[in-house]
């Protein structure tokens, strides 16, 4: 009976999302309220899997960092423009995230090599098929409440976080 | 003539000094949106586009174009998935219960979670924010309540600042709400009421000038008696209705001026909500209340209640009465777009324990007939129809289960015997019996 009731209270005290391996995410500041956020890892599953664990971090970042929401901005390097930067419609629906709009730079080494690669999702490249060592990031720039929710761009922090925390977990 | 009469007969009242007391029964009761559109006017899809709503009210589900946009959210549909689901093999937008959009749209949007198991009206965190239109103009009605003037607040149609309704910014494009007292869910819940479904009645009494006194007490709360109705089929003056001490049930201080009636701003503020069906006829409950009534004229007048109400009460009554997915087809909403507004625009009640706020200003309009107001002869609780009592449990068990996935982040199964058990499992209509 006593094994179970501490059992239950160890289940209780996990925290929801695994705690990451040292270095698998950083967060550096890179300006009073902005950052550049990174994920990296060596085993790669499925893109969908690391940038919802970058989208998890930054919303947990931003509230960490006693704000209510950020604003990404898009990586976009010259010549980047296949896919159209989002528009503002304050006539439009009004949203507490996009995740479609979630959209970080990936750097990785294809299978076997030594050099870092670069892929935009604002490229029109596809995506690559053999990916080992991985970095994925975006920079972030918190805001307060109210949130403006006619941004394309902007991410409230606790819903964010709410849809992600059972779907996520720190790669490898 | 006869105005004129009641006028004179009006004004000898309102002259007179001493105890006096006043009662109204609510003719009338509705959201305070602000309706800025023109119900004869549409521009392509668009109902009633207007300064509140630029694209007109919300048409979630109202087309297979928009039942697409709402599903193509779902991550583990298939792109063949979502083309069958948004356009079933039928020529005709049928939306009876044996046609073939309803059951197959009402099903479809009600899993929309990260994975197939999940219903999402029961959990919305774990569903994608599809978006909702959101009020922009910045006339609105209300009441002050924070005290304070801030961007995002309106301004009253008569010019005072500082207005917090924040449900109208967040619901107030959404359909069965909008219009100019034509909204589907307005005429259907103030149709309920009127045919008996519950009694709202206001009692004033005070020593004074009936229409200038500063000590007034205002009652409000449920009546056990139903609203009685003229010859006409309108709500009769000068009725006799009982109100009831109960949980729904709120005295307040008032003062009089000119025949405007303002309460305190009290904390708790009780009386019933409103309902279409018996299963959501519960407390209003709102927070850091208050009330104002406009007497016209000695047989009618107009109100307006206001305060913070939890937006978990706000989300039940207008999803759990029958199941989400039923409402948000037939009445072109979309409850998950309506969780995030809720949640987004909440401003009131904070929770130090979540960092959030539970409590989304609010303002309610209602329109008064004259009543006799008295209290029964003994004390009686509120009358229960026992034959309603399963549905009554539906709808208890699933706002818990709603308020605990939102509060602990773990999906919550459907409740046995809900309005949301009979959707169908996993996005899949449960093929119905037909009668022969």
């Amino acid at each position: 009976m006593f094994r179970f009731l501490c059992l239950g209270i160890v289940a209780l005290a996990q925290p929801m999302v695994p705690p990451a391996g040292p270095g698998v995410f950083t967060a550096k500041k890179i300006a009073a309220t902005s950052y550049k956020l990174v994920v990296m890892g060596h085993k790669f599953t499925a893109r969908a899997d690391v940038e919802k664990y970058l989208a998890y971090r930054a919303a947990e970042h931003t509230l960490e960092q006693n704000a209510d929401w950020f604003t990404l901005t898009e990586d976009r390097a010259k010549g980047e423009t296949a896919v159209p930067v989002p528009k503002r419609d304050p006539n439009g629906p009004r949203y507490s995230f996009r995740m479609k709009n979630f959209r970080p730079v990936w750097r990785y080494k294809a299978g076997g090599a030594t050099e870092w690669k670069r892929w935009s999702p604002f490229s029109g490249e596809p995506f690559p098929s053999a990916i080992g060592d991985f970095e994925v990031s975006v920079d972030i720039l918190l805001r307060k409440a109210p949130m403006d929710d006619a941004d394309p761009l902007g991410f409230e922090a606790r819903a964010l976080s709410d849809l992600l925390i059972n779907q996520v977990s720190p790669p490898k | 003539m006869k105005t004129c009469a009641l006028m004179i007969c009006f004004a000898a009242a309102a002259s007179a000094a001493g105890p006096w007391v006043k009662g109204f029964v609510v003719s009338w009761y509705e959201p305070a949106f602000r309706f800025g559109g023109r119900s004869d006017y549409s521009r392509g899809t668009e109902i009633e586009p207007g300064v509140d709503c630029p694209h007109g009210s919300t048409t979630h589900f109202a087309n297979p174009a928009q039942t697409f946009k709402a599903i193509s959210l779902v991550p583990w549909r298939t792109s063949k998935e979502i083309e069958a689901i948004s356009n079933p093999p039928t020529n005709t937008l049928n939306r009876d219960g044996e046609g073939v959009y309803y059951p197959v749209w009402r099903a479809a949007s009600a899993y929309r979670g990260y994975n197939r198991d999940i219903e999402t009206y029961i959990n919305p965190f774990a569903a994608e924010d599809p978006g909702q239109p959101q009020v922009v103009s910045r006339i609105g009605e209300g009441f002050n309540l924070d005290g304070k003037i801030k961007e995002i607040d309106f301004v009253s149609p008569d010019g005072e600042k500082g207005i917090d309704n924040a449900l109208y910014r967040a619901w107030g494009c959404d359909a069965p709400w909008r219009g100019n007292g034509n909204g589907t869910l307005v005429l259907r819940s103030n149709d309920k009421m009127l045919e008996g479904l519950y009694t709202i009645v206001i009692r004033l009494t005070g020593n004074k000038d009936p229409m200038n006194d500063d000590d007034v007490t205002l009652e409000i709360g449920y009546s056990p008696d139903k609203v009685m109705k003229d010859a006409s089929g309108r709500v009769g003056a000068d009725y006799s209705y009982r109100i009831l001490k109960s949980e729904q049930y709120s005295k307040l201080k008032a003062k009089i001026k000119d025949g405007v009636v303002e309460s305190e701003q009290a904390a708790e503020i009780h009386m019933p909500q409103i309902a279409w069906f018996y299963n959501q006829t519960r407390d209003a409950f709102f927070r850091n209340g208050k009330i104002r009534l406009i007497i016209e004229s000695e047989d009618k007048g107009t109100g307006l209640v206001g305060g913070y109400r939890d937006w978990r009460d706000l989300y039940s009554q207008n999803v759990f009465a029958q199941d989400g997915g039923q409402q948000g087809v037939r009445e072109h909403e979309d409850h998950i777009a309506n969780y995030y507004a809720l949640r987004r625009h909440a401003d009131g009640i904070y929770n130090p324990k979540t960092k959030r706020y539970d409590g989304v200003s609010t303002a309610y309009r209602m329109q008064l007939v004259s009543a006799f107001v008295v209290d029964p002869d003994k004390p009686m609780e509120m009358p229960v129809l026992s034959a309603e009592m399963r549905r009554r449990k539906a709808y208890d068990d699933t706002a818990a289960a709603m308020i605990k996935a939102t509060s602990t982040l773990i999906p919550q199964d459907v409740p046995p015997g809900s309005g949301e058990e009979a959707v169908g499992r996993g996005g899949v209509p449960i093929p119905r019996r037909r009668v022969r």
